[in-house]
C-alpha cells in the first residue's frame, strides 16, 4: 500500500514536471507578447523591455523554467499577467465553484451511467435513448438547447452563474450552515451546466458497466449461485454487481479527469465563475503563469482521481494487489 | 424416486438437444451419465435445476419432477425452494465456479447460514485448517481444495440430490481419485443421491451405481454400472468400451477407433452412421428405450457385433535406430520470475535439473500432472524457451503439435498458406508448393480441397490433423506432442494416435509425446519418462514402468488412474 | 411448449444480448460512414452559395425561398456554410484518427511484438502520454502556438495516439500469447513475417472499429475548441466557431447557433452508428 502510494507520488511529480514544462517550451514559441497584455497596448517599447527583465522574460528558458520550479515548491505559482494578482490566489477564488460543479456532474453521470446499465424498464430503455444521443451531441448545443427549453420556454431554471455571490464553496457553505433559501437557488444554477458535463461521461460509464453486467451474468459463479436457491436479489447484489464494478469504476475515473478538463466549454457558456472560464479568459492574454497554474492544478486532479479508483478497484476484488 | 424425467425434449437456440429422455434417479443411488460432448448431458442437468439459460431461448417439453415439485411449470419461487432444499451442485471448474470477490466462508454461510457448521462441513471434506481458510478466497486455492469447497457448498444444505457436472475433469488424476472417493462418502453418509455427469466411462466405473449413455440427445442405454460395462447390450457403448484407451491396450496393434459422424441426423437411430450393425431400419426409425433393469434403445442383436480387434497391420513400433541422439539435455533448469503486479513474487523452478537424450525415430513419452515442468520441457527442446541453466543439443529440425489444433492455426490464413509457409526455405516452384501441400494433405487423410479452407471451417479432430501436416510437410528429426487429443472426444482421440503413430514410421522421426494419461504415454511411448515437480521421478521401457514402477510417485499415479475392472 | 423452466429475470441485464446481426441495416449504416465523407469531399459543389461573401438578408429563417437553412447575422447562407464546414470538421476528425491510427498503431504493433526491454520503454512513453489530461494539453499546445485549424489539429494529435498504442499493443499481446505464433516461429517463419502475416492481420478489425468510433470524438473536441475560440479562424467557416459566434443571437434567432451545431451532432451520429455497425458486420465474420 505505502509502496504503491509512492510509485504513485513519483508519477505525479513526473507528469506534473512534464505539464508544467510543455508549457514553458510552449511559452517560448508562441507569437503573443505577454508584457503587450500585462502592461496594455499602448505601452511604449522602453516600458516593455524593462518589464521583460523585471519578469525575467529574456532569461534562458531553463533558467527561468528552474526558477518556476523552486518557487512553485514553495506554493509560489507566480503572478498573473492579465489580473496582477497571484496565480494562487486566482485559483484560490475560481477553483471552488468548478469543483462543486464537478463534483454534482460527477454524481449526475454516475446516476445516469447506472440507470443506463441496469434499468430493464421502459423507463430505462428511454433513459437510454436519450443518454446516446445526447452523448453525440456537442455539449455547447446540448447547453443551448437546455437554455432554450428550461429557461427560455419554461422558465424553471437559470441560464447562467451560480445565484448568490458567494465566490466560494457556495453549495456546501449553505448545505452545511443551513441556509435552505441560498443552497436551493444554488441547486437551481448548478442542474443545467451539471447536467451538460454529464451526459457523455454517463454514456461512457454506462455502456462499459452495462457490458461488464453482462459478461459477469453469463459467468459460472453466478450459475452456482442460483443453484444454491438464492434469490435474484441476492444473485445480482453478492455475485453480480462487486464482481462487475471494477471496468465502470475505471471509466468513471477516467471520466472525472476529462471533466474538469471539458469544464472549460461548459463554464463559457454558462457564465459559471470557476477555472474554465479563468483558463478560457487567460489563453487569449497569453497569460502563462495562470495557464501553467491551472494545467498543474487539473493535473494533479487528475492523478489524485485515478489513484483513488485503482484503491477503489483493489477493495472490490481481492485478486488486484496494489 | 428424487428426481425424474420424462419424454424430455429440450431445445437451445432451435436446435433440438435432448430428443425425449426418460430417466429417474432413486433413493441413495450415483447415477452416472455418460456422453461424448454434445450429448446432452450437461443440459439434462441445467434442466433438473430449472436453470436453462434464457437466452438460448429454451424450448421444452415433457415432464421434469425434483422432490415432487414439477421444475416446468409453477412459481420460480416454488423452483428456487427446491433449488435451495433439495439439489447441491458441483460443476467442472472450481475456478470459475467459486464467486472470485467472496471469501469462500461467506459463500458457505449463504447456505448454512451458520458459521460453526461452516467449520464442520470444511472439516468434512478434508480441508485442514478450516476455521482460517474461512477467511482466503477462491484464487488462493489450489485446484483441488477449491473442488473441495464447491462439494462442501452443495453439501451443506443437506440435499436429497447432488447434480456432479464433470467434477473431476479439470482435476489431475490423483486428485481426482480423492474428489471421488469423498464424494462416495458423502453418499454414505448423507444418504442423499448423486447424479455423476462424465465423459469418460472409467471415471463412472469408480463411483456408480446405475450408468445411463446418452448419445445426441437420447439414451442408448441404461443399467446396473457393472452389468452395463461386462455385458454392453448397445452398440455405441460396446464401442466406446473397445476403443477406450487403457493400460492393458495392446501396444503392437492400431488402436481401435470408432468411425466419425457422417451426413445428416435422420429420423432414424442417430448412431446409425457409425454403427457396424445399422440396417435399413436404423436409417429411418428411432428406436424405443426397452427393458427392465437394464434398458437399451436398439433394433439389432449385439452378439452379431463384429469383433473388434483390427487385422490391420502391427503398428510398427520398432526399436529405435541406432546412432547419436537427436536431442541431448543435460541438467536443463528453467526458472520462472513470478510477478505480483509491479513486484517481484520469488521465483517458480520449472525445471530442476533435468537430462535427456532421444535416440533418432525413437518414441518417448512424458507423462505428468498439471505442474510438473512437462510442458515446459518440450518448449526448451523446441527452443521456444531458452533454459536457465544447462546445455541442450538438438540436432535436426523440430516441430510441435499443440493441444488446442484451433489456436495453434493463424485463424485468417487459408490451410495451403500455413501449409506452404514451412516450404519457404526450399525455394519451390509454386506449382511444386502446391503438389506438396496435396501430398502433406492426403497423407493425413484429408482431401486436397481442404487447402483453400480456413481453421474455423474444419472440425476439431481435422484441425489437429492439418497441425500433424504442417509439422511433417517436411519431416522434422523430432516431432514434439503437446497433449494433442486431450481436447477431443475418446473417439476422435485414437484415430489422431493413430495417424502419429503412422507418420512416425513412415517418416522415421523421433517423437516426443507430452501427456497427462498414463495409459496414452504407455501407448505412445517406447519409453516413459515420469516428471514431477520440474524433475524426472522415473523413466523406463514403457511396459516395464507400468507393469513394475519403482518411484513412490509413479507407483501414486499408477494407482490413481481410473480403469475398468469387471 | 413452454420456458417456465427459465429463472425470470428482473434485475440486471440480460445476461447475452441476443445477437442482432442485421446485415442490410449494419451495411447501410456503415454506407453512411462513406457517404459523409463524399458529402465532406463535394462541399464546393453541394454548397449553392459562397460561404463567406453575404448573399441574402440578415438572419432568415429556415425554409426561406433561395436559403433552405436561413441565412446568418451577415446574410451569408448557413447551408452553404454548413457543408463547408462539415467538410472542415469531418476531413480533420479523419486526418486526426488517421495519423493516431498509423503512429499509435506502429508503436503499439512494436511494442506488443518485441516485448521485453522495447515493450517496457514504449509503453512506460505511452503511459506518460496517458496520464496527461489528453484535451488539457490540446489547449495548451493551441493556445501556446495560436488559434488556426492547423495548429489545433497537431496539438489533438499529439495527444490521441497513445489511445492507439495501448488498443493495438493489447491486441497484439493477446494474440502473441496464442500457439499460433509460437507453431509460426517452429514452422520457420521469420520475425517480420510473423509481424506482417500471423499478427497484423488480427489487430485490423479492432483498430478500425476503433477508429471509426473514434471519428466521433474527435469531431466533438474539434468543435469544442473551435467554440472556446481555438479553431478555425475567422472568416472560414466552422461548425464550433459559427455556434459560439452566433451566442448572443440564442433568444431572438435560434437557428443561427443552432444548425451548425445540429450538424456537429449528425456527424458524431453517424461515425457512431457507423462504428457500430462495422463492429457488427466484422463479428458476424467471425
Amino acid at each position: 500500500m505505502i509502496g504503491f502510494l509512492t510509485r504513485r507520488a513519483g508519477a505525479a511529480v513526473a507528469v506534473l514536471l512534464i505539464l508544467t514544462a510543455v508549457v514553458f517550451v510552449l511559452q517560448q514559441y508562441s507569437p503573443g507578447d505577454p508584457v503587450k497584455a500585462y502592461l496594455g497596448a499602448n505601452a511604449s517599447p522602453a516600458a516593455v523591455a524593462a518589464e521583460r527583465v523585471t519578469l525575467h522574460l529574456d532569461d534562458p528558458l531553463v533558467s527561468r523554467y528552474g526558477h518556476y520550479l523552486s518557487a512553485a515548491a514553495r506554493g509560489d505559482l507566480g503572478t498573473s499577467y492579465r489580473t496582477h494578482r497571484k496565480v494562487t490566489a486566482d485559483l484560490g477564488a475560481f477553483l471552488p465553484a468548478t469543483f462543486e460543479l464537478v463534483v454534482v456532474a460527477f454524481l449526475f453521470a454516475l446516476l445516469l451511467g447506472a440507470v443506463f446499465a441496469m434499468l430493464r424498464t421502459i423507463a430505462g430503455t428511454f433513459v437510454r435513448g436519450v443518454l446516446l444521443v445526447g452523448a453525440t451531441a456537442p455539449p455547447f448545443l446540448l447547453a443551448l438547447g437546455g437554455i432554450i427549453l428550461f429557461y427560455a420556454h419554461l422558465g424553471w431554471l437559470p441560464a447562467t452563474g451560480r445565484g448568490g455571490n458567494d465566490d466560494g464553496f457556495l453549495l456546501t457553505h449553505s448545505l452545511v450552515t443551513g441556509d435552505w433559501a441560498q443552497f436551493g437557488d444554488g441547486l437551481q444554477h448548478v442542474v443545467l451546466p451539471a447536467l451538460v458535463l454529464a451526459v457523455a461521461p454517463a454514456v461512457s460509464i454506462g455502456r462499459i458497466l452495462r457490458a461488464s453486467l453482462q459478461q459477469t451474468l453469463s459467468a459460472d459463479h453466478v450459475r452456482t449461485a442460483r443453484a444454491k436457491g438464492l434469490t435474484e436479489v441476492a444473485v445480482f447484489g453478492r455475485h453480480v454487481l462487486r464482481n462487475s464494478i471494477g471496468p465502470g469504476l475505471s471509466m468513471a475515473g477516467l471520466q472525472l479527469g476529462f471533466m474538469f478538463a471539458g469544464v472549460v466549454v461548459v463554464e463559457q457558456i454558462f457564465s459559471w465563475p470557476g477555472i474554465g472560464n479563468y483558463l478560457a479568459e487567460s489563453i487569449p492574454a497569453a497569460d502563462y503563469p495562470a495557464i501553467a497554474g491551472v494545467t498543474v492544478v487539473l493535473g494533479a486532479v487528475y492523478i489524485v482521481t485515478n489513484t483513488v479508483v485503482d484503491m477503489i478497484q483493489a477493495l472490490a476484488d481481492p485478486r488486484i494487489a496494489l | 424416486m428424487i428426481a425424474s424425467v420424462d419424454d424430455l425434449h429440450v431445445s437451445l437456440r432451435g436446435n433440438p438437444v435432448l430428443r425425449g429422455v426418460s430417466l429417474s434417479v432413486r433413493p441413495g443411488e450415483i447415477l452416472g451419465l455418460v456422453g461424448e460432448s454434445g450429448s446432452g448431458k450437461s443440459v439434462l442437468a441445467l434442466t433438473l435445476m430449472g436453470l436453462l439459460p434464457p437466452d438460448a431461448h429454451p424450448q421444452v417439453t415433457g415432464t421434469v419432477e425434483v422432490a415432487g415439485v414439477d421444475m416446468m411449470h409453477g412459481s420460480a419461487a416454488a423452483h428456487r425452494g427446491v433449488r435451495r432444499r433439495e439439489l447441491g451442485v458441483i460443476f467442472q471448474d472450481p475456478m470459475t465456479s467459486l464467486n472470485p470477490t467472496m471469501r469462500i466462508g461467506r459463500q458457505i454461510t449463504e447456505v448454512t447460514r451458520d458459521t460453526d457448521r461452516a467449520v464442520q462441513l470444511l472439516e468434512h471434506v478434508g480441508v485442514a485448517d478450516a476455521a482460517v481458510r474461512l477467511r482466503v478466497y477462491p484464487h488462493e486455492l489450489s485446484g483441488g481444495l477449491r473442488q473441495r469447497v464447491m462439494t462442501a457448498i452443495a453439501v451443506a444444505g443437506r440435499p436429497s440430490l447432488i447434480i456432479a457436472d464433470e467434477p473431476t475433469t479439470a482435476l489431475d488424476v490423483t486428485v481426482q481419485a480423492q474428489v471421488l472417493s469423498l464424494l462416495r462418502d458423502l453418499r454414505d453418509e448423507y444418504g442423499c443421491s448423486v447424479l455423476f455427469i462424465t465423459h469418460d466411462l472409467a471415471v463412472a466405473a469408480q463411483i456408480t451405481d446405475r450408468i445411463g449413455v446418452l448419445y445426441a440427445g437420447r439414451l442408448a442405454e441404461l443399467g446396473p454400472t457393472r452389468e452395463l460395462l461386462a455385458h454392453p447390450t448397445h452398440p455405441y457403448t460396446a464401442g466406446l468400451l473397445r476403443s477406450r484407451l487403457s493400460l492393458t491396450t495392446p501396444r503392437g496393434r492400431e488402436l481401435p477407433t470408432l468411425p466419425a459422424e457422417a451426413g445428416p441426423r435422420g429420423p432414424g437411430c442417430a448412431y446409425h452412421t457409425r454403427c457396424p450393425l445399422a440396417v435399413d431400419r436404423c436409417a429411418t426409425e428411432q428406436p424405443p428405450l426397452v427393458g427392465d433393469e437394464h434398458q437399451r434403445a436398439c433394433w439389432r442383436d449385439i452378439s452379431d457385433m463384429p469383433d473388434g480387434t483390427s487385422a490391420a497391420e502391427p503398428g510398427e513400433l520398432g526399436p529405435a535406430v541406432e546412432g547419436s541422439a537427436v536431442v541431448r539435455l543435460h541438467n536443463i533448469r528453467c526458472d520462472f520470475k513470478l510477478r505480483n503486479g509491479w513486484r517481484r513474487a520469488g521465483t517458480l523452478k520449472a525445471l530442476d535439473g533435468v537430462d535427456l537424450e532421444v535416440a533418432p525415430g525413437e518414441a518417448v513419452s512424458i507423462v505428468g500432472e498439471s505442474g510438473s515442468g512437462k510442458s515446459t520441457l518440450l518448449r526448451v527442446i523446441a527452443g521456444l524457451i531458452p533454459p536457465t541453466g544447462g546445455t541442450r543439443e538438438v540436432t535436426g529440425g523440430t516441430q510441435m503439435v499443440f493441444q488446442d489444433a484451433g489456436s495453434s492455426l493463424t485463424p485468417w490464413l487459408t490451410i495451403g498458406e500455413l501449409l506452404r509457409e514451412r516450404l519457404l526455405p526450399l525455394k519451390l516452384s509454386r506449382a511444386e508448393q502446391d503438389q506438396r501441400v496435396r501430398d502433406a494433405l492426403t497423407k493425413i487423410g484429408l482431401p486436397a480441397t481442404v487447402a483453400t479452407a480456413r481453421p474455423r471451417q474444419l472440425s476439431g479432430g481435422q484441425r489437429q490433423r492439418v497441425a500433424l501436416a504442417r509439422a511433417t510437410i517436411v519431416p522434422p528429426a523430432v516431432l514434439l506432442c503437446d497433449e494433442p487429443t486431450s481436447a477431443l472426444d475418446a473417439s476422435l482421440a485414437a484415430s489422431v494416435l493413430n495417424l502419429i503413430r503412422q507418420l512416425r514410421a513412415d517418416l522415421g522421426m523421433a517423437v516426443v509425446f507430452v501427456t497427462h494419461d498414463l495409459a496414452v504415454a504407455r501407448l505412445m511411448g517406447d519409453r516413459i519418462v515420469v516428471m514431477t515437480g520440474g524433475h524426472i521421478a522415473e523413466t523406463g521401457p514403457a511396459d516395464d514402468l507400468v507393469s513394475h514402477p519403482q518411484a513412490d510417485y509413479t507407483k501414486t499415479l499408477l494407482a490413481a488412474v481410473p480403469e475398468i475392472a469387471i | 411448449m413452454s420456458d417456465a423452466a427459465v429463472v425470470p429475470r428482473r434485475f440486471g441485464v440480460r445476461s447475452r444480448t441476443p445477437a442482432v446481426h442485421n446485415l442490410t441495416l449494419n451495411r447501410v449504416l456503415v454506407g453512411l460512414l462513406g457517404l459523409v465523407t463524399l458529402v465532406a469531399l463535394g462541399a464546393r459543389l453541394l454548397a449553392p452559395d459562397d460561404p463567406i461573401q453575404p448573399v441574402g438578408d440578415f438572419n432568415l429563417p429556415p425554409g426561406s425561398p433561395g436559403h433552405l437553412l436561413g441565412t446568418d447575422m451577415i446574410g451569408r447562407d448557413l447551408l452553404s456554410r454548413t457543408l463547408w464546414g462539415i467538410q472542415a470538421s469531418w476531413l480533420s476528425a479523419l486526418a486526426v484518427v488517421l495519423v493516431g491510427l498509423l503512429f499509435g498503431g506502429l508503436i503499439g504493433l512494436v511494442a506488443g511484438a518485441a516485448g521485453g526491454w522495447v515493450d517496457n520503454v514504449l509503453m512506460r512513453l505511452t503511459d506518460l502520454f496517458l496520464a496527461l489530461p489528453g484535451v488539457l494539453v490540446a489547449i495548451a499546445i493551441v493556445a501556446a502556438l495560436g488559434p488556426g485549424l492547423v495548429h489545433t489539429l497537431l496539438g489533438i494529435s499529439i495527444v490521441w495516439w497513445p489511445y492507439y498504442a495501448r488498443i493495438i499493443r493489447g491486441e497484439v499481446r493477446a494474440l502473441a500469447a496464442r500457439p499460433h505464433v509460437e507453431a509460426a516461429r517452429l514452422a520457420g517463419a521469420s520475425r517480420l513475417r510473423i509481424l506482417r502475416r500471423h499478427l497484423l492481420p488480427g489487430t485490423v478489425p479492432t483498430a478500425i472499429v476503433t477508429a471509426s468510433l473514434d471519428i466521433g470524438n474527435v469531431v466533438l473536441l474539434l468543435a469544442g475548441l473551435s467554440f472556446i475560440g481555438l479553431g478555425q479562424l475567422a472568416p472560414a467557416p466552422e461548425l464550433g466557431a459559427d455556434t459560439a459566434r452566433a451566442l448572443t443571437q440564442l433568444l431572438a434567432q435560434w437557428w443561427v447557433p443552432v444548425v451548425p451545431g445540429i450538424a456537429v451532432m449528425l456527424l458524431s451520429l453517424v461515425a457512431n452508428l457507423g462504428g457500430d455497425a462495422l463492429r457488427g458486420l466484422l463479428d458476424g465474420r467471425r
